[in-house]
């Protein structure tokens, strides 16, 4: 065992570490003062204050060393608090008190701030120099919507530059100047408001006063008390510890002992939690008489539904009722209500977020693999060599892991990225192959035929894990490379580059998102990727695999639970008469036999009158399910239409009952990321007003139409689960702890960071080659509307902007904006800022132009997040042929300058500058 | 420092430099506009803040440089000839005052009155010779003398070209490891101040994989009162280039970088013509060889921070970072320009290594003292008889340096202040006591450095000397650790008040204050100012004592 000393008393030491690493293992975390370290952060050794006396002898002579960056050595003496040591940070604080304003008890951070703690710590009495120049004339800025800075409170830590540099990646801040003058800037030495700040808060967190907080003063100490929960915003899953006092919400912040962040999060998570109690939240339960909401009671709100269910159930069958779960909701909460639809109803008319959004991934992957959800962990970033990001935007969609992506490739780590846009990880990329939206299946043929045809596919992987290669190579083999080239529009020296550094890479991993799903090839550009990584061997071992960045905080989740109409919980397919047998076991009632209905053929059943009944919880189908007009008019062709609702969303609007639901904030239960993570949810407030926890709700119901389930509560509710759905078999809430459990999770608690480590779930991975086939939206309507519009999503906002809209977050975007590129622009005589109406085959909207060269010529581009636009008013029913999601990335459109120089619904929102 | 930004900028190589062209943004009007930095960071994917946080740091560069075509050397050499009052008072008539600025060190060190107009480097005009300046402008190519006593390794003639570099005949026959060897058996230390080994650097380099290497020629010679670089540029070119390329060849570096100062126009002028006479004569690039070993150049003008000098700030420098010292480890042997493994030695160093080769480590080993090998540049100011750039072999006492080289002084000087603003103020009579090398400056409680000397007259107040020490400090502190930003700006605060007030100092404070720059700061600068006050305040104690409260015992 090799030793350093600690005051001469022999510690082991590690490889590696630093003195302060050191000292912290063996005398607490605490017991070296520090200014300029932070958790998350690279030593940068800047203030000095963690020096301590480093003898190589026994009480020899000592040299004062920064502990945070000098590398520790065997039989080193260390004398972490010598007198000499206690001088120089005595000292050391006396001189940045020269350069401070002296008034903590006005300051946010009074008896939260580093450096009063380790003045204290030192005992400073005096500040002995005489006066001198000092910069406690800097100005406050309070530009932004959330960021504040008081640079007079700055100590020149850096810690805030270095947070915005190796956490989030962004470069919005620097030191200028230089020597005493230095100061922190943001931008040019702009404001925050004018700086491209993301508003991650990463600065704020790790700013040591209050130099730089935020409007939430989340480093004062006001907090009663402080819940750690996960974010209800995306599939990253981001833990986050929620200060409140009482039911008041103060402010949130990222731990650093989270798994899944780091101590990091981006502005939806750290920020955007105001709408929780904003006066819009739906606080009661209502019932719409003659067109107009009343409100009722809860028991006549119950009384209604059941009645109007249970009158449909005997009079059409149950198969006239359908559910929509929410993904924002909790495990436990969709597994009640896919439990609810089949064994209270009785009917598998069950479905999902993730049929619009990644149902084709579940397919696919299930096809290849056997288990439709990420191979692999996010922490294997770290690993990787290469990452292929197709079809996603994870910077603006999944910031948090968007930026684990950007990190990794900055450091000079392989990126290609396949997209149309050139987003934000498109400008890191070696390789940026814009293809044309709907060309992801030839791209990707491509990409297979270049590894094949250069050797460099990996024979062992081939011939020991998989079945189909003969076929699948004759296939591959044979294409057309040219006539794939005219198709996606990309160099094909571009795309063998590209196959050949993903092929070569010692690790590869894919990630991919939405532009590969929401296309009618779906589900088969889906199995493409995965034959990518059986071909190149990148699959079952740290740093590769394929990696769905799924969209909604616990849309793997609820499909987990069955919230899918050809699935059951844990993902038995309700087809089969053994699985029924099993489910009619454990629920104790008969479930039905047979799929259920999509949520695109519910709309469908809706317009023919199949469907009479349906109940939604918080998933706004009008404002984001593609072609509105017929979404509209297939839902109020119900007899009765179930909203359980935060807002009064467009969806809601068009209810017969509201049912006022409970934001993540308010309630417990577990969510699972994007990598299988089970984590806990902890209610930090009651649901506002009489508001209920969904998961109640749907217990309330199912006993009153009489099938009996104990009260809400996640414990008892995932030892159910754990019993049915057999990969959380070892899943406990105690176990889950505070990092969760990666499923599957085997009886003993073991959980699972890859999967298909030994051999796949599906015994060998399945190659299928899929041949590329023109969308039937642009075969049918392309010639008439030439131009091909996209949508996505901007980092502000999430999907219908129902809770983000209700935030400041709307102050930072306050508009869905068409992106055109500047040549098709001039063609059409529109200029930046420019209103233009925006036409499809269904109709049109008018949208306010953003000309810019990060979308490829004849592709146009846009959000869907605020319902002054309405854009799903133009976007097509077609949808994927396997799975059914709908091509939400293929529109064939035209536009022009707008007629009239003013919105169609002026007013409702706030104008760009 | 940021190793994304390190990454990021490195992308484009050396071809495409981001410091290069903020400098060249800069030229027109004196710094960058935010539109073109706005730009810059765009094609290089940092962030706006970097480009502008990096301008702001240099004198050439940033916005307060705006518009300035005449820079005043401010140099502790001028300053103790106190030419410079009446030369800016000269300078006025002709010019704006609001066009005038300030350089630290135009190594003009032998006659002083030095300035820089419109890229130009002048000293001691005449009134008659400055009116004429601004009516045609013309080019003064300074004269100072130059010789050597015993072995004459930096000083002699390099000759032709074409003979001169058939040394590259006699490295490629050799491996790089024996070519390593040599540098290492002559146990040269490092000749811009810290004195380490060159040949341990070269190891540690040759021994980390990579897929590109660099050598860089640190020529950023920020020390008032020191042109013996300057010297070796303008003079002795090509053993620097010819040093660089061996270098190379002995780590496995295909890219050799100058860093020179901005301060020094001529010297980059020279360089550059002297790399471009090597491609035109056919020396470059390099012919096939087994090694398929390649050398190629690449200058980087500096833009005015004395902080570049040190080596971490350099790297950070070319990068276009903001040149701010790091942290170590990585070394830069290990981890350095772009991230990659690099040798940063200064261009007396490097000029060494053609001799080396030639004549072999242990040739070069007998000369000097055991411990101090080989021969040591010594620039002697303009209180000399005979100011200029002498040779004189380690150990060699420095009455012979002081007398028979520099023909003694003009006038009655104090002190020396030898090695820069960081090395030791040395009474003249204990320099008459010693030897120049190493170990003697460093047992007598001086610093070698780069054996620049700086003559401080009878009459010149050390107060006023030891105010601008810390002024200068605080001045090009890159401020990045808190005891040299702040401590360096209160010592200069308290001496300038002990001068121009009733105040005195405590002198328990300024000891803490000296213990905290030595024991804290991160770099040389701030640990190094210590050691001439110091020296002051114990070989002068009965000239400072006025400005300090009543003795106590510390």
């Amino acid at each position: 065992m090799k030793v350093a000393y600690i005051n001469n008393e022999a510690f082991e030491m590690k490889e590696g570490e630093t003195i302060l690493s050191f000292l912290r293992r063996h005398q607490g975390q605490d017991s070296v003062p520090t200014l300029c370290d932070a958790p998350n952060l690279d030593p940068f050794g800047s203030c000095r204050v963690c020096s301590v006396d480093v003898a190589l002898e026994k009480d020899g002579n000592a040299r004062p060393m920064a502990s945070c960056h000098a590398p520790l050595s065997e039989n080193y003496y260390i004398y972490p608090d010598s007198p000499k040591i206690e001088k120089l940070r005595k000292n050391i604080i006396e001189l940045v008190l020269t350069d401070h304003p002296l008034d903590c008890l006005t300051c946010e951070v009074n008896n939260n701030c580093e450096l009063q703690e380790v003045a204290a710590r030192v005992g400073i009495r005096d500040v002995r120099y005489p006066a001198g120049e000092t910069h406690l004339d800097r100005k406050k800025d309070l530009s932004h919507a959330y960021m504040t800075s008081d640079l007079s409170k700055c100590i020149n830590c850096y810690r805030c530059v270095r947070a915005c540099d190796e956490v989030q990646g962004q470069f919005v801040l620097s030191m200028a100047g230089r020597g005493f003058d230095n100061k922190i800037v943001m931008g040019m030495d702009q404001t925050f408001a004018e700086s491209d700040c993301v508003s991650c808060g990463a600065c704020s967190q790790a700013c040591p006063t209050s130099a730089i907080s935020d409007i939430f003063e989340s480093k004062s100490i006001r907090a009663k008390d402080k819940t750690r929960t996960i974010c209800t915003y995306c599939g990253v899953g981001c833990n986050l510890e929620v200060s409140s006092v009482g039911e008041e919400i103060l402010s949130i912040r990222a731990p650093y002992d989270a798994e899944v962040n780091q101590g990091h999060t981006c502005l939806k998570g750290r920020y955007a939690f105001s709408f929780y109690n904003h006066s819009e939240r739906l606080r009661d339960p209502m019932i719409k008489r003659n067109g107009v909401f009343e409100k009722v009671s809860w028991d006549e709100a119950y009384t209604f539904i059941v009645d109007k269910f249970n009158s449909i159930k005997e009079n059409h069958g149950p198969d006239a009722i359908a559910a929509v779960s929410s993904s924002r909701c909790t495990n436990e909460e969709n597994y009640l209500m896919q439990k609810f639809t089949r064994a209270v109803i009785g009917t598998n008319n069950i479905d999902g977020c993730a049929r619009v959004c990644h149902s084709p991934t579940a397919l696919g992957m299930q096809r290849s693999f056997g288990t439709g959800a990420a191979t692999n962990s996010i922490e294997d970033i770290k690993l990787t060599n290469c990452m292929m990001v197709i079809g996603a935007n994870p910077t603006e969609a999944h910031p948090v892991t968007g930026v684990k992506i950007k990190q990794r490739a900055m450091k000079g780590n392989t990126l290609i990225v396949i997209d149309p846009r050139t987003t934000e990880l498109a400008k890191y990329a070696d390789f940026h192959l814009a293809v044309r939206p709907g060309s992801n299946v030839a791209v990707l043929n491509m990409m297979l035929h270049y590894i094949i045809k250069e050797g460099l596919e990996d024979t062992n992987f081939i011939s020991s894990r998989t079945e189909g290669y003969d076929q699948f190579k004759k296939e591959i083999l044979e294409l057309d490379i040219d006539e794939m080239e005219k198709i996606c529009g990309v160099d094909k020296e571009l795309v063998r580059k590209a196959a050949i550094a993903y092929a070569s890479a010692p690790n590869a991993m894919s990630f991919h998102g939405l532009g590969v799903t929401e296309h009618s090839q779906g589900t088969f550009t889906v199995q493409l990727i995965s034959d990518l990584a059986m071909v190149t061997g990148n699959i079952g071992r740290p740093g590769v695999g394929v990696n769905p960045l799924r969209g909604q905080n616990n849309v793997q989740g609820s499909a987990d639970m069955g919230v899918q109409p050809h699935q059951g919980a844990g993902y038995m397919d309700i087809n089969d008469p053994l699985v029924i047998e099993k489910y009619d076991k454990f629920y104790g009632v008969p479930v039905p036999l047979g799929e259920g209905l999509k949520i695109p053929e519910m709309f469908d059943a809706c317009l023919d009158q199949r469907l009479k009944g349906m109940w939604i919880i918080g998933e706004d189908l009008a404002q984001t399910d593609p072609n509105t007009q017929k979404v509209v008019k297939s839902l109020k062709n119900l007899e009765i239409l179930v909203v359980q609702e935060l807002f009064m969303t467009e969806t809601a609007l068009l209810a017969d009952v509201i049912l006022p639901g409970a934001s993540f904030l308010e309630k417990s239960g577990t969510f699972t990321n994007g990598e299988r993570r089970i984590q806990r949810v902890n209610a930090v407030v009651k649901p506002v007003g009489n508001s209920k926890v969904d998961g109640q709700i749907i217990i309330d119901i199912m006993n009153r139409m009489g099938y009996k389930q104990a009260d809400y509560d996640p414990k008892t509710m995932l030892e159910e689960i754990s019993q049915i759905v057999h990969f959380f078999k070892g899943v406990t809430w105690d176990r889950l702890g505070i990092n969760g459990l990666q499923w599957p999770v085997l009886e003993d608690g073991t959980d699972t960071k890859i999967l298909h480590t030994e051999e796949f779930r599906r015994g060998k991975g399945l190659l299928t080659n899929f041949d590329f086939k023109e969308s039937m939206e642009i075969e049918k309507n392309g010639k008439e509307y030439p131009f091909i519009l996209t949508t996505n999503r901007d980092l502000e906002h999430y999907n219908c902007g129902a809770m983000t809209r209700r935030t400041n977050n709307v102050l930072i975007n306050t508009q869905d904006v068409l992106w055109i590129n500047p040549i098709d622009a001039e063609s059409k005589g529109v200029k930046d800022g420019d209103l233009v109406c925006i036409e499809s085959a269904r109709g049109k909207v008018d949208i306010r132009a953003w000309v810019t060269e990060d979308v490829r010529q004849g592709v146009l581009s846009t959000t869907f997040h605020f319902p002054e636009i309405m854009i799903n008013n133009i976007t097509s029913d077609v949808h994927d042929s396997e799975a059914m999601c709908p091509e939400y990335k293929v529109v064939s459109v035209d536009f022009r300058k707008a007629k009239n120089a003013a919105f169609r619904k002026e007013g409702k929102f706030v104008e760009n500058a | 420092m940021s190793k994304n930004i390190s990454f990021l900028t490195g992308r484009k190589g050396l071809e495409t430099n981001l410091f290069d062209l903020l400098g060249k943004e800069s030229q027109k009007t004196g710094t960058p506009s935010k539109e073109n930095l706005k730009k810059l960071a765009d094609e290089f994917l940092i962030g706006a803040a970097n480009t502008y946080g990096s301008a702001t740091f240099y004198d050439f560069m940033k916005p307060e440089n705006k518009g300035k075509e005449v820079y005043i050397c401010n140099g502790s050499v001028c300053l103790c000839a106190g030419t410079q009052d009446k030369l800016h008072q000269e300078l006025s008539k002709h010019i704006d005052v609001s066009k005038i600025g300030h350089m630290t060190c135009l190594g003009r060190c032998h006659e002083n009155s030095a300035f820089n107009y419109k890229g130009n480097n002048y000293s001691n005009l005449s009134k008659a010779e400055i009116k004429e300046l601004f009516s045609t402008k013309f080019k003064q190519k300074d004269k100072y003398k130059v010789a050597s006593i015993g072995s004459a390794i930096l000083t002699s003639p390099t000759g032709k070209n074409q003979s001169y570099y058939q040394l590259l005949d006699k490295m490629l026959s050799m491996e790089p490891k024996e070519v390593l060897e040599e540098i290492k058996s002559s146990q040269l230390k490092g000749r811009g101040g810290a004195g380490f080994p060159m040949g341990i650097k070269l190891d540690t380099a040759a021994n980390t994989k990579a897929k590109t290497k660099f050598i860089i020629c640190n020529a950023d010679e920020g020390d008032p009162g020191a042109y013996t670089d300057r010297y070796i540029m303008e003079e002795r070119p090509h053993s620097l280039l010819l040093g660089m390329i061996i270098a190379g060849y002995a780590v496995g570096a295909k890219w050799g970088v100058l860093y020179i100062r901005g301060e020094y126009p001529e010297s980059v002028e020279i360089i550059e013509k002297a790399i471009s006479d090597l491609h035109s004569e056919g020396i470059l690039p390099l012919g096939s060889n087994k090694h398929d070993f390649s050398f190629q150049f690449k200058v980087i003008k500096a833009q005015g921070a004395y902080i570049c000098g040190e080596e971490t700030a350099l790297i950070s420098s070319i990068e276009g970072q903001r040149p701010e010292v790091r942290i170590r480890p990585p070394f830069p042997a290990v981890e350095g320009l772009f991230n990659m493994p690099t040798i940063v030695n200064n261009v007396e160093t490097l000029a060494n290594v053609p001799y080396i080769l030639k004549n072999g480590g242990n040739q070069f080993k007998t000369i000097g003292t055991s411990f101090s090998t080989g021969t040591k540049l010594v620039s002697l100011d303009s209180f000399f008889n005979r100011p200029g750039i002498y040779e004189v072999d380690m150990g060699t006492p420095m009455k012979t340096i002081i007398d028979d080289l520099g023909g003694g002084f003009k006038q009655t000087v104090k002190a020396i202040h030898i090695g820069g603003p960081l090395g030791g103020l040395v009474p003249v009579k204990k320099a008459y006591e010693m030897n120049l090398d190493y170990e003697t400056f460093k047992n007598n409680g001086f610093l070698l450095g780069h054996a620049s000397f700086v003559s401080i007259p009878q009459e010149f107040p050390l107060v006023k000397y030891l105010q601008h020490l810390f002024e200068f400090t605080s001045f090009e502190s890159c401020g990045k650790c808190f005891p040299c930003r702040l401590g360096s700006k209160r010592g200069s605060e308290m001496l300038e008040k002990s001068m121009n007030s009733d105040y005195k100092i405590d002198r328990e404070l300024f000891n803490d204050l000296l213990d905290t720059l030595e024991q804290g700061s991160l770099c040389a600068l701030g640990g190094g100012l210590p050691l001439p006050v110091r020296n002051a305040l114990q070989y002068f104690d009965s000239e400072l004592s006025q400005y300090f409260e009543a003795k106590v015992n510390y």
